[in-house]
């Protein structure tokens, strides 16, 4: 039997009903010899070894946050399922837009942030999630999306260096940030329009809740009154070096980023007012080979204890609540999540930056040259 | 005089490198300027966006300025560097080799980190400046033009240098004898004999360094101020944004004619291949 054959048995399989289907399945793959009976382990009959035999590929981004992931998902599911889990990264968006064309992707399961969820789903792009198999009943409902699971939330948040701006003295909104008179020196934001003219109107007294759609013209006049104090960065480590080392006062820093920081000693602290979350899916590429196994991946990230996992490794939010009974409590304050911050922010209008994202990050570009 | 037989059985030596240069250049390349005419739509739209929007021109122009900025500063530091190392002693132009060499085998990322640690306000130039007394505020020598050409031109430097030392050292000290004996002084000697004959070296080494910054990324991405946009990071930014293949496309093919123009024009005027042999 070819492996394709294979893929083809299994994801039939897993399309029928649920324990009948995932006999039958096991029937004709061991019948095909590609898979011996495993152990049944545990009370469910099949949960140990039901995917034994079986592969998918994981692509996601890189560093920590990958090694963080496959400890906290990954492994974990290898070993309750018997699925192989082959680490295809780094994420790179152009890999995975040039795989996406072809057709033929070679990675089942993909970490992309929320704004390309949105732009690329709607080209058709991603797997729909398969309500039968992924249980997104205890996912907070603003993060259930019917092309991706949600992963990990983190947020924009107002960064600061505590010998410049020792907490308590710090900026507290987007408006002190922009405030140079009142907090002197450089400050910093994201080289990417979003959600940088968020963060203007903001600090030009819009209310959280009456964002979007965004008034572009008062944003780009809001930040050209900081243009001169303004350094933008590129990567997330850049952005810790730039608060560290006290190059900037102030600014933008994503919350995961603040928190490695403050962690490692350094004097950089942030603020929760006005945070805007953001939230990392699983997609599964159209056309991927082991989808079916990645659906049940997907199913396997929604489950509290596995999200804990993530959140104690690495401070990234849940977005099934009932994880923070096993988060521990030194991290729970700095989790995007956490309903004391959550409260504090809003959630970014993906749908808006989907219709927008192209016209406006061309303005962003004039501006600059500007 | 070889045979006609051994003389075809050289020619199958080519044979890889051909077919390398078919699959990983050629291929690329003709697959880049269909997609540059096709993609959304067959038609000119996306060399007519890059050529007739502002936007994309100054970026052009900036990426067209900053490779010639850094071509430059790369010629004034490497020429007498590479005349100093063909002229040393042994031991010492081993040291000045080693001295060009380890830097290049570091990851450009991780040098442009170093001059960012380097560069900053509170970094350890200004902080040795400030505390000799030199400067009374700290220069402002990054995110702006001048980091990113302290950083292009440190990390470009190797390749000015070296095909000036491949040229300079096959230059006879003879004539530079001559030139004096026959009454010359030093400074006359020198533009009037010895830098024609190195002329090839120059061609050279300016050429490699201004076509690799044209490509130039991560340097000015993180050493640059808000306007030294280069023309890679907006390709970049067309793919990883919106799977914009056409534009960015179009834009790489106007990089890539631009560089073929260049090149012509140089041969032309000066009437002399850059040393390939470097």
């Amino acid at each position: 039997m070819t492996h394709t054959t294979l893929n083809q048995a299994a994801h039939h399989a897993a399309n029928e009903t649920a324990n009948a289907g995932r006999r039958r399945f096991l029937k004709a793959a061991a019948a095909a010899g590609a898979a011996t009976a495993a152990p049944l382990l545990c009370g469910n009959a099949l949960a140990a070894s039901h995917l034994s035999g079986r592969h998918m590929v994981h692509t996601t981004w890189g560093g920590v946050y990958r090694d963080a992931q496959i400890a906290a998902y990954c492994d974990p599911f290898s070993a309750a399922t018997g699925a192989e889990v082959i680490q295809g990264g780094p994420m790179n968006a152009a890999k995975l837009s040039a795989m996406l064309e072809s057709g033929k992707p070679i990675w089942d399961v993909v970490d992309v942030v929320d704004v390309q969820l949105a732009v690329d789903s709607r080209k058709g792009y991603f797997e729909k999630i398969d309500p039968t198999v992924v249980d997104v009943n205890e996912v907070e409902p603003e993060y259930v999306h019917d092309y991706g699971v949600a992963n990990i939330v983190w947020s924009y948040n107002i960064g600061y260096n505590t010998d410049a701006f020792p907490t308590g003295r710090h900026p507290r909104s987007w408006a002190d940030v922009f405030n140079v008179a009142k907090f002197p020196g450089k400050r910093t934001l994201r080289d990417r329009v979003f959600p940088t003219l968020e963060h203007a109107l903001l600090a030009d007294g819009v209310a959280m809740e009456s964002l979007y759609p965004l008034d572009v013209d008062r944003a780009f006049a809001k930040l050209d009154t900081i243009k001169d104090d303004l350094i933008l960065w590129k990567s997330n480590s850049e952005s810790q070096q730039l608060f560290g080392d006290g190059v900037v006062g102030c600014g933008l820093i994503l919350n995961g980023r603040g928190y490695d920081s403050h962690q490692k000693g350094a004097p950089v602290n942030i603020e929760w007012n006005q945070n805007i979350r953001s939230v990392d899916y699983y997609v599964i590429p159209k056309g991927a080979a082991n989808a079916d196994v990645a659906m049940q991946f997907m199913n396997y990230v929604t489950k509290p204890e596995n999200q804990a996992r993530m959140a104690n490794r690495l401070a990234y939010a849940p977005t099934n609540l009932d994880a923070f009974e096993m988060i521990e409590e030194a991290v729970k304050p700095w989790l995007s999540t956490h309903p004391d911050n959550a409260s504090r922010g809003i959630l970014i209008d993906i749908d808006y930056w989907r219709d927008n994202l192209e016209p406006l990050a061309k303005r962003w570009t004039e501006w600059k040259l500007s | 005089m070889p045979s006609t037989v051994t003389r075809d059985r050289r020619a199958l030596l080519v044979i890889p490198a051909t077919a390398l240069l078919l699959v990983a250049f050629v291929y690329p390349v003709f697959w880049l300027l269909l997609r540059s005419v096709s993609d959304p739509v067959w038609g000119a739209h996306n060399y007519a966006t890059a050529l007739g929007e502002v936007i994309y021109l100054k970026v052009l122009w900036n990426t067209v300025a900053i490779s010639g900025a850094t071509t430059v500063f790369c010629l004034l530091f490497g020429y007498p560097m590479a005349y100093t190392m063909v002229h040393a002693g042994p031991a010492a132009k081993r040291i000045l080799i080693y001295i060009v060499l380890i830097p290049f085998w570091t990851s450009i990322l991780v040098r442009t980190f170093a001059w960012l640690v380097l560069l900053q306000p509170k970094g350890l130039i200004n902080d040795m400046l400030l505390g000799i007394g030199l400067i009374a505020e700290p220069l402002e020598l990054i995110y702006n033009r001048t980091g990113v050409l302290i950083g292009m031109v440190q990390i470009l430097l190797p390749f000015m240098v070296f095909p000036l030392f491949s040229v300079l050292s096959r230059i006879d000290d003879g004539y530079m004898k001559a030139a004096a004996n026959l009454g010359a002084p030093p400074l006359p000697a020198f533009f009037r004999v010895y830098l024609p004959l190195s002329l090839p070296g120059v061609l050279t080494g300016c050429m490699l360094v201004f076509i690799i910054s044209l490509g130039y990324f991560i340097t000015p991405a993180l050493l640059g101020g808000r306007r030294d946009i280069m023309v890679a990071q907006l390709i970049q930014e067309q793919i990883d944004l919106f799977g914009n293949w056409g534009l960015s496309a179009a834009l790489a093919m106007i990089l890539l004619a631009g560089t073929a123009l260049i090149f012509t024009v140089t041969y032309k005027v000066f009437g002399v291949k850059p040393d390939i042999r470097a």
